[in-house]
């Protein structure tokens, strides 16, 4: 059973992002905050994008840092607000892209799964580049989603998405973590979306965390002025 | 538009020229089929070391940006903008007797002037900078959002070159390939220095003009110009029809 084990240090600009997080298998954890409190460089240094300066990053035995494991080697999937479709490719070819030969003939009934559940089909051979933005995006979830992966890491995916797509989209992440039990990370700064995706939360101003808890703990009595403001308009 | 065009096209006119019968055989010294199968050859051969050696620094100047690529980049345009003649002269200099180098290579028995090796290596000295920049831009085009995504997918750095960079630059990359092509194909003013044998086609064409005039020299400029033009000109047409469909 994995477990996430993090103390990410990375110096900013104007504050340095200083970050523990323990996660254990299946759980679901939200980073909460105002645009720009370190959230997305939290996942951006579990997901190897970038180096944290200093700390730790252990998922089960596997150590992603220190010394920095390449980003290929690290078993997680990473969604941001980009979708990042590679464009010569069909929509098929994008979502098994990550499968290797062997993987992808084992993976056939999984990956017909994702393509139903998605409503992939009718785009099935269309050409990456000729999708709209809301296929785009559930594209790039099969695609993530197409290696089972153990963490899963959501940085914004929502995003200039309409909120019938976007409740769709936590509906297929919930499922499918019911089946996986995948380790979830999500940040977003709409509270409403992340209440829904994940039942742990917390709370980062100026890159350090300044409450923890789930849901009902953060509104009942939320720590700093900041995030009661965030709470009541997410 | 049209009046430019035609401007522009109007030295093609001089294929026309009433100048005489022209002399396709061997009567002047080197013979054509010789010289376009050195050229050619040989500029092939320029151009596998072109690739072999400028892609990865192509690949590094289009992903880093701190101050050393700075100088990298620096030291590439020198070779793009060094004239010719100047750089011929050089090289004969630089890999001459009088060097240290030069010394070393003809101790070990390898000819650095008027040989197949000194051919190939001004061609690869006056080539690869044109092929360093134009595959630079092409690697630069490539989101680099898309490569850290095929490495977040599982794929190694040189998988992912092959599935995705290299994909999607490949226009890019046939464009540099070709302007190489044309750069070390048509050099003259450095490869006369060099490498005056084995005679590749501008410096036969020289000579045929100096020896037989004008009629000697057109046959070999057709082909000069047949094995020069028609690949860069097809590329850049398919280049820009992918362009109007990629973004209709």
């Amino acid at each position: 059973m994995p477990t996430l084990e993090a103390h990410i240090v990375k110096r900013r600009r104007v504050f340095t992002v200083d970050v523990h997080l323990r996660l254990e298998q299946g759980e679901r954890l939200a980073l909460f905050g105002a645009s720009g409190a370190g959230k997305s460089t939290v996942l951006s240094c579990l997901a190897g994008i970038e180096n944290p300066d200093s700390g730790r990053i252990h998922f089960g035995e596997t150590v992603f840092f220190p010394p920095n494991l390449p980003l290929y080697r690290r078993a997680l999937a990473y969604l941001t607000q980009s979708d990042s479709l590679f464009p010569h490719l069909s929509v098929a070819d994008n979502v098994c892209f990550g499968l290797r030969g062997h993987e992808r003939n084992g993976a056939q009934r999984w990956v017909e799964e994702l393509k139903e559940r998605l409503e992939l089909g009718p785009l099935w051979n269309e050409s990456a580049r000729r999708i709209s933005g809301g296929q785009a995006r559930r594209v790039a979830l099969a695609r993530m989603l197409a290696r089972r992966p153990p963490l899963v890491l959501l940085d914004e995916p929502f995003t200039a998405l309409d909120r019938p797509t976007i409740s769709e989209l936590v509906d297929a992440i919930l499922q499918w973590h019911r089946e996986l039990g995948f380790i979830l990370i999500a940040v977003d700064h709409r509270a409403d979306i992340l209440e829904k995706l994940c039942t742990r939360a917390a709370a980062i101003e100026g890159g350090h965390i300044v409450q923890q808890g789930t849901w009902p703990d953060l509104t009942a009595a939320p720590a700093t002025p900041l995030l009661a403001r965030l709470l009541s308009t997410g | 538009m049209l009046a430019f065009a035609l401007a522009l096209l109007y030295p093609l006119a001089g294929l026309c020229a009433p100048i005489g019968h022209w002399q396709w055989d061997g009567s002047i010294p080197g013979s054509t089929a010789s010289a376009v199968s050195v050229s050619l050859i040989l500029t092939g051969i320029a151009l596998l070391f072109d690739v072999a050696l400028g892609t990865p620094v192509a690949w590094y100047l289009a992903r880093h940006s701190g101050r050393d690529t700075i100088v990298w980049e620096a030291a590439v345009l020198v070779s793009v903008l060094m004239p010719p003649l100047a750089l011929g002269i050089l090289l004969s200099l630089a890999f001459g007797p009088s060097t240290a180098p030069g010394a070393w290579l003809l101790r070990m028995g390898v000819p650095t002037s008027n040989s197949p090796l000194a051919f190939t290596a001004t061609q690869i000295y006056v080539s690869i900078g044109y092929y360093i920049v134009a595959a630079r831009a092409a690697l630069a085009a490539v989101p680099a959002d898309l490569e850290r995504m095929a490495s977040l997918l599982g794929l190694r750095p040189c998988q992912v070159f092959r599935r995705v960079t290299f994909p999607l630059a490949r226009l890019g990359f046939a464009a540099a390939l070709s302007l190489a092509w044309v750069r070390a194909l048509g050099e003259f003013g450095a490869v006369i220095v060099t490498a005056y044998y084995p005679s590749g086609m501008p410096v036969q064409i020289w000579i045929n003009l100096q020896d037989a005039g004008m009629p000697a020299v057109l046959p070999l400029l057709v082909v000069f110009l047949l094995t020069a033009l028609p690949l860069p000109w097809v590329i850049h047409l398919i280049a820009q029809r992918r362009h109007a469909d990629a973004n209709p």
